[in-house]
């Protein structure tokens, strides 16, 4: 009796496995809408009209089935996806702006709606408008990932666009609002990152001394707090390959070595350090 | 027993012997249907592990383990060859073991024309089933063990500094060639300890004596030996293949195929290669055993 009470238990449980809407089945059902999706992304310019409206429109069912699994904001931005591949531009803003009504309240997610309907303006070539929506992430958004990478991103486009002089304003206007940031928010992750980007900028500058006084500044505000072997490591590589200078990059390592022996790049300071 | 002085069986006609018996004697599908059923049981449970209500006990395990990502779709499919891998050995080691040896004791039976019975069978398997269980546990730690030191010895190597190996290269052996490197490495320690469970079952030897016989054996007829081990493993290699490459299905065709694919390999492992490996062998055994 207990044997055939313990099989119709199993049976029972094996079958309510198959049926129940648990997490696993959305994602099966998820992975199954993407799969739809994919011969859009795979070919835009050949896929049929009909192709496309019926991959937004398992995404928006997806939605409209699950609007609080987190699956529903990776479906949101594939249908965004989805327009920009089909160069649909003004139907993707539309629905990327759709979107900042319903997740009003996750910065993260509106940075990212933001930069997406800014890459929107960029693929269409109108820059100003696309700069407008990333001056808006780096004003409302400030310390989201997106907000602390934008004002680097511009720069980084003008300077692919080769155009010197608004690649300079940029990244001086990125330093001053890092700058800003590690004041106001002196503890937090966004100054460490921030002062990370800054010396970024100075890199990209070429300014040696001002990345390398930034960086310095980092080991000394963060010494014992965090670990400063990359860092120090990043100062030793300036001073060597940048300005040349062997003394300083061997005195940096030689600390590293000394204050992180169990450092991933204390091996390759030692062999730096024994090379004449 | 005596092996010298006698005139090495031939293949074709053990494989001969193997049909006949297995057309003649239903019976000796049992032992392996009961080991298809435990591995398509243990294949069900490593399936429903990310569904509710097994997530809960069973999910902390692969997240221990392996990690978070296994328990997702379609991620759990990448996994699911290694689990039932993992769950076929042990299954194999605790009643594979056993099933085995009832298998060689029906062939027994048959071949000295008593009764087959299957319930026999499987009591004669009982009777050993210490020696039965330390020789699969043996093998199974033999064979695990020899792949590691391979693996050891093939990076020492190209550690060394050494660019290729048999003219291949370091990348090759340890991609595309590890299957193979597997298979062989599965082929000759199954031929070299083949004889083991047929002596311990047929002679009643105790489990040493019974290695030792066979490597004797195998030696002595290592053509067929071989032969009888490996045709079989043929017929499997295709879906050892077809696991290897989880990820390029899932893509290309759609995860639940992967289950599909171990579903097979269950029905195929058991009822042909490992069916036609155990009564072929003990056929050879008894043949030689009879020209003694």
């Amino acid at each position: 009796m207990k044997k055939i009470c313990l099989t119709i238990i199993l049976v029972g449980l094996f079958l309510l496995a198959g049926c129940a809407n648990d997490q696993y089945s959305v994602e099966q059902q998820y992975w199954y809408t993407k799969k739809s999706a994919e011969k859009v992304f795979k070919n835009p310019a050949g896929s049929p009209p009909a192709e496309m409206e019926k991959a937004v429109a398992g995404f928006k069912k997806f939605i409209n089935r699950y609007p609080k699994n987190i699956l529903a904001l990776d479906a949101d931005f594939k249908i965004a996806s989805l327009y920009l591949v089909k160069q649909e531009f003004e139907k993707a803003r539309q629905h990327l702006d759709s979107m900042m009504g319903r997740y009003n309240n996750n910065p993260e997610i509106n940075s990212q709606v933001l930069f997406m309907k800014g890459s929107s303006y960029q693929m269409e070539n109108k820059w100003p408008s696309a700069l407008e929506q990333y001056k808006k992430i780096i004003a409302d958004f400030p310390l989201t990932k997106r907000g602390l990478e934008t004002p680097i991103f511009i720069a980084q486009y003008y300077k692919n666009k080769f155009e010197p002089e608004k690649m300079r304003a940029a990244f001086d206007e990125a330093i001053a609002h890092y700058t800003g940031l590690a004041a106001k928010y002196p503890d937090s992750v966004a100054a460490f990152k921030s002062y990370t980007f800054i010396s970024s900028c100075y890199s990209a500058m070429k300014n040696w001394p001002q990345a390398v006084k930034t960086l310095d500044a980092m080991v000394e505000k963060y010494t014992g707090k965090l670990k400063m072997d990359a860092v120090l490591m990043d100062i030793a590589l300036i001073y060597k390959r940048e300005l040349k200078d062997d003394v300083k990059a061997k005195e940096v390592l030689g600390r590293l070595i000394k204050e992180y022996p169990k450092s991933k790049f204390a091996s390759a300071a030692k062999s730096f350090l024994e090379k004449p | 027993m005596e092996t010298t002085k006698i005139q090495k069986p031939k293949v074709i006609n053990i494989y001969g012997l193997v049909f006949q018996a297995l057309k003649l004697q239903p019976k000796f599908f049992v032992p392996f249907i009961l080991f298809v059923i435990l591995e398509l049981i243990a294949l069900l449970f490593i399936f429903v592990t990310p569904r509710q209500p097994f997530i809960s006990v069973l999910g902390p395990i692969v997240k221990a383990f392996w990690g978070e990502a296994f328990l997702h779709y379609p991620t759990n499919f990448v996994l699911l060859p290694r689990l039932t891998s993992l769950a076929r050995t042990v299954l194999s080691v605790i009643f594979g073991s056993l099933l085995t040896g009832a298998t060689v004791s029906m062939v027994n039976e048959y071949y000295n024309k008593r009764q087959v019975k299957a319930n026999a069978g499987l009591l004669n398997g009982f009777k050993k089933y210490l020696n039965l269980f330390t020789f699969v546990l043996i093998l199974t730690i033999l064979f695990f063990g020899s792949i590691k030191i391979f693996y050891w010895a093939l990076a020492k190597y190209f550690m060394a500094g050494f660019k290729t190996l048999l003219f291949i290269k370091p990348r090759f052996w340890l991609g595309p060639m590890a299957i193979f490197i597997n298979i062989l490495m599965g082929l000759l320690i199954q031929s070299l300890f083949i004889y083991t469970i047929p002596a311990v079952m047929i002679d009643n030897i105790k489990l040493l004596r019974a290695m030792g016989r066979s490597l004797k054996l195998s030696a002595r007829y290592f053509g067929q030996t071989i032969t009888l081990v490996g045709l079989p493993i043929l017929v499997y290699i295709p879906i050892i293949i077809l696991q290897y490459k989880t990820s390029f299905i899932i893509n290309r065709v759609f995860p639940e195929f992967v289950l599909v694919i171990a579903i097979f390999s269950a029905i195929i492992s058991a009822l042909v290669t490992d069916i036609l490996i155990t009564i072929s062998t003990a056929f050879l055994y008894l043949k030689l055993k009879e020209k003694q």
